[in-house]
């Protein structure tokens, strides 16, 4: 029987600092492993997005969350619409360790279905049959966005750990320590990139640097000591003389941020007038 | 009796058809109003341009405005504005540039010089009076140095003689560069003026003026500005490149395959041979680079970038030699590069016979056509706006120019809030008069996607640029301020004795943009002006960082919208009569 599966990624990351659709997961961004893993399993993968987050090219069915400040019910539903087939299997962006067989296992119930894990429902790891878009309108009029009112009123078979291949699938990441420690796990090797441009590039001599992935001030440290002649850091924040672009798109200054494996981190003179 | 210190409370107004000058005084609520610089230099082109006027009309006013702090030891503050009606866009221009001139012009005892009608043959301006020159046809440094002995000079080079629109205005190594206020000089047959004097302002509280200038230049040393001490503007050139905002082949990418040859980080260690500062400057931005044989130029991001990547030219030694050629003979080099690179394109589509990218001999070959107008260098002094009208076959759709004045290297698809700055400057495309590419490059906003608050912002740092440039102090000493118009006040208060506090200078900046805008309203702006070549509207960017980056028409209009508002004008950019009351022109 033909599936689909929804990838919900309009979440704000705001814990995170940068988009976690965005992260770098082994070579690709998050949001292109997790759609990869589930067309191995599904025919159609619907991702509902914000209108703000500019995604890759993805083997999926875009749509916009049409009411994103309602949370994941409003996103949920979106999604539902938009699938082809009658049984969807819907997860958020930020399940690197998501595997097929989980995703087999749960969709193999054929109804509405989650898992239970260390006592908790896992709404965003669960099977949700396409026919309860109606009733997804329903609870967000009545004001009851919680998912698992939308399980509940499905009559969802509650799926132990125990019956389930590759529990790790339904681990999500929401701080920078949580997808710093999975990236350390997953690739202990796993390296970053900062490039130097104008006075540092000539005072350090240096062009490019590889470095362990980290926080950006991690990082920054890391630089900073070895090449003691640069002013990277003042008072535990980035020095304001310079500017930092993350892989070359949005200019950042939160040294909580996390950089993963295969980002660059750009370093400039902040006086960029001329 | 002035009660007032900091400015002599008049301008000289010198009538080049008839040889004679007169002082004419200007009230206290008027300096206090709109300062000096481009504030007071815009006042008096109200005042003393009529209305329509043609700029290379004998009528036309060429205004050189001093500042307050020109004189004092503040870092930086030997500056004037030169301000005209421009010939390039038909509205405002007003440029800056600085040292002796500065300080040798408010010695005259004025704080402006007005130059109205035409010498009647080539003529010099010395000591009040006008005398025929043989320097016609000689460059602008040649005239300096000629004149030299007589004071400090500012001159026209061939390019001015020739009526080219973008021609320069030099003094000092230093240029007025953009907007051809040199054609305006050169209509007036007018080849240098130059200045002398002995007359002082007095400071209203010298010591208060000595403690601040000690502080400021002690914050001048710091890590602020050390690019522009340690490395130049040229600095910014491969930063750029990477982040695909370096216009590149007249705006066909944000990437140029040879930026690493034409880097600061690759040709100071070698090229570097000397650096020089503007008169009362700590900071010394000038960074001297060899090139050739045994020739040295002074380098700046613009000139690199205008001649090198936007002309498709990797070479640094044929790039370093035009820029030169372009000081010689008084070409502004961001409209040079940039006419020259909208040619090239043209002749890459056959609409024209030319060079193309990448030819170096073509390049210079044409810079000499452009300043004595031959051949197609005729056309090519008109800029690149009035050529496309010229040339048609939709050319005009990437013409790099908005109100006529070609745009300096800050790719707008790759810094959108510097791409509403560009489309609603008052000179045209420019740089110096809106800092919006500092939102650019700043978490705050996202260069890729201009948005209608970052174009609120963006007024913001026209309202700074416009204090800067009015006061005048250089913006490369911005970094250092934690409060602009505190600060400012302080040195007001110290310098002229007024009671001026941060609000005012928040009001008067934005009185001076509002008065540079009335000027191009009387002179024919309408809303249409306010906008970008339909390439950076319908045109992604190939590729690097910025890849796909466009600006759809309606996304643009939102942000004019937004910044209109933001000023309190009407949405589409007129002026209400409340601001034209509060102007009191
Ligand atoms: S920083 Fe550069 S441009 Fe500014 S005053 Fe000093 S030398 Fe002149």
């Amino acid at each position: 029987m033909a599936h689909s599966a929804i990838v919900l990624c309009g979440g704000l990351s705001s814990r995170m600092g940068r988009p976690k659709a965005l992260l770098p997961w082994r070579g690709r961004t998050l949001v292109e492993h997790v759609v990869a893993t589930l067309r191995t399993v599904v025919d159609d993968v619907v991702v509902v997005t914000s209108s703000e987050l500019d995604l890759p090219r993805l083997d999926a069915v875009v749509v916009r969350d049409r009411e994103p400040k309602l949370g994941p019910l409003s996103g949920l539903r979106d999604g539902l619409a938009a699938a082809s087939n009658d049984l969807a299997f819907a997860t958020a962006t930020d399940a690197p360790f998501l595997s097929a067989g989980f995703v087999r296992t749960m969709l193999g119930f054929g109804r509405a279905a989650a898992p239970v894990v260390e006592g908790f429902v896992q709404p965003l790891s669960a099977v949700y049959p396409r026919a309860l878009t109606t009733t997804a309108d329903a609870l967000i009029a009545a004001g009851r966005m919680r998912l698992l009112h939308l399980l509940e009123a499905a009559d969802f078979r509650s799926v132990a750990a125990d019956e389930l291949p590759e529990v790790e699938s339904t681990r999500n990441l929401n701080t920078p320590d949580e997808y710093l420690g999975a990236v350390r796990r997953d690739d202990p090797g796993a390296r970053a990139q900062v490039e130097l441009f104008g006075l540092m590039r000539t005072t350090s001599g240096a062009a490019t640097i590889d470095v362990d992935a980290g926080t950006l001030g991690e990082i920054l440290d890391r630089v900073q000591s070895d090449f003691p002649m640069l002013r990277l850091r003042a008072a535990g924040e980035v020095a304001k003389n310079i500017l930092v672009s993350l892989n070359g798109q949005a200019f950042v200054r939160d040294a909580s941020l996390p950089v993963g494996a295969g980002d660059c981190i750009l370093l400039m003179d902040a006086a960029v007038g001329g | 009796m002035k009660t007032f210190a900091g400015f002599h409370g008049r301008y000289w107004r010198f009538d080049l058809g008839t040889g004679t000058g007169a002082y004419i005084p200007l009230d206290e609520a008027v300096l206090r109003r709109f300062l000096g610089g481009v504030g007071l230099g815009a006042w008096l082109l109200h005042r003393e341009s009529p209305a329509g006027v043609d700029p290379l009309a004998p009528e036309a006013a060429l205004v050189f405005a001093f500042s307050p702090l020109v004189g004092t030891p503040l870092t930086t503050s030997a500056k004037f504005a030169v301000v005209a009606k421009s010939p390039l866009t038909g509205m405002i221009s007003d440029s800056l540039s600085s040292s002796h001139f500065a300080i040798h012009g408010k010695r005259m005892g004025v704080d402006a010089i007005v130059l109205v009608g035409a010498c009647a043959q080539p003529s010099v301006l010395v000591d009040g009076a006008l005398r025929p020159t043989d320097l016609w046809g000689r460059s602008s440094e040649e005239a300096c140095a000629a004149l030299a002995p007589y004071g400090t000079v500012a001159a026209i080079g061939v390019a001015g003689e020739h009526l080219v629109r973008y021609a320069t205005i030099s003094n000092d190594g230093r240029h007025a560069g953009r907007g051809g206020l040199g054609a305006v000089m050169g209509a007036k047959k007018l080849k240098a003026i130059v200045v002398r004097g002995e007359v002082r302002t007095e400071l209203s509280d010298a010591p208060a003026v000595l403690a601040i200038a000690k502080d400021l230049s002690k914050r001048s040393f710091g890590p602020a500005t050390a690019k522009y001490r340690e490395l130049g503007t040229v600095g910014n050139l491969l930063a750029f490149n990477r982040l695909a905002a370096l216009p590149t082949r007249n705006f066909q990418s944000g990437t140029f395959d040879q930026a690493a040859a034409l880097s600061a980080e690759q040709l100071a260690p070698t090229r570097a041979k000397a650096k020089r500062s503007c008169a009362s400057c700590t900071i010394g931005c000038e960074h001297i680079y060899a090139f050739g044989d045994a020739k040295s130029v002074r380098v700046e991001y613009e000139n690199v970038f205008a001649l090198g990547p936007l002309c498709g030219i990797g070479d640094p030694d044929a790039v370093l030699a035009a820029s030169k050629r372009c000081d010689d003979l008084g070409l502004d080099t961001i409209s040079a590069g940039g006419t020259i690179a909208f040619a090239m394109e043209c002749a890459e589509r056959g609409l024209i016979a030319g060079p193309r990218f990448g030819d170096a001999a073509g390049l210079m070959a044409l810079l000499e056509d452009i300043a004595h107008r031959r051949g197609l260098g005729a056309l090519l002094a008109e800029g690149s706006r009035r050529a496309a009208e010229a040339i048609g076959s939709g050319s005009i759709d990437f013409a790099p120019q908005v109100k006529g004045m070609e745009l300096p290297g800050y790719e707008p698809r790759a810094l959108q809030t510097m791409a509403l700055g560009f489309a609603v400057g008052t000179r045209g495309a420019d740089h110096n008069r809106s800092g919006a590419y500092e939102l650019d490059f700043s978490d705050t906003v996202d260069r890729l996607k201009g948005s209608p608050e970052a174009a609120r912002l963006a007024a913001g740092t026209e309202d700074r640029a416009a204090l800067m440039d009015a006061l005048i102090l250089c913006k490369f000493l911005r970094g250092v301020f934690t409060d602009l118009y505190a600060e400012s006040a302080a040195m007001l208060r110290a310098v002229t004795g007024w009671d001026v506090t941060a609000a005012e200078l928040v009001a008067t900046s934005a009185r001076i943009v509002a008065l540079k805008k009335a000027f191009n309203i009387r002179e024919g702006w309408t809303p249409a002006s306010d906008t970008l070549p339909k390439r950076f509207l319908s045109e992604g960017l190939p590729d690097g960082a910025s890849k796909g980056a466009l600006i759809p028409r309606e996304r643009l209009q939102d942000m004019v919208r937004a910044y209109n508002r933001a000023r309190g004008w009407t949405d589409d950019g007129w002026l209400p009569d409340t601001v034209y009351e509060e102007l009191a022109l």
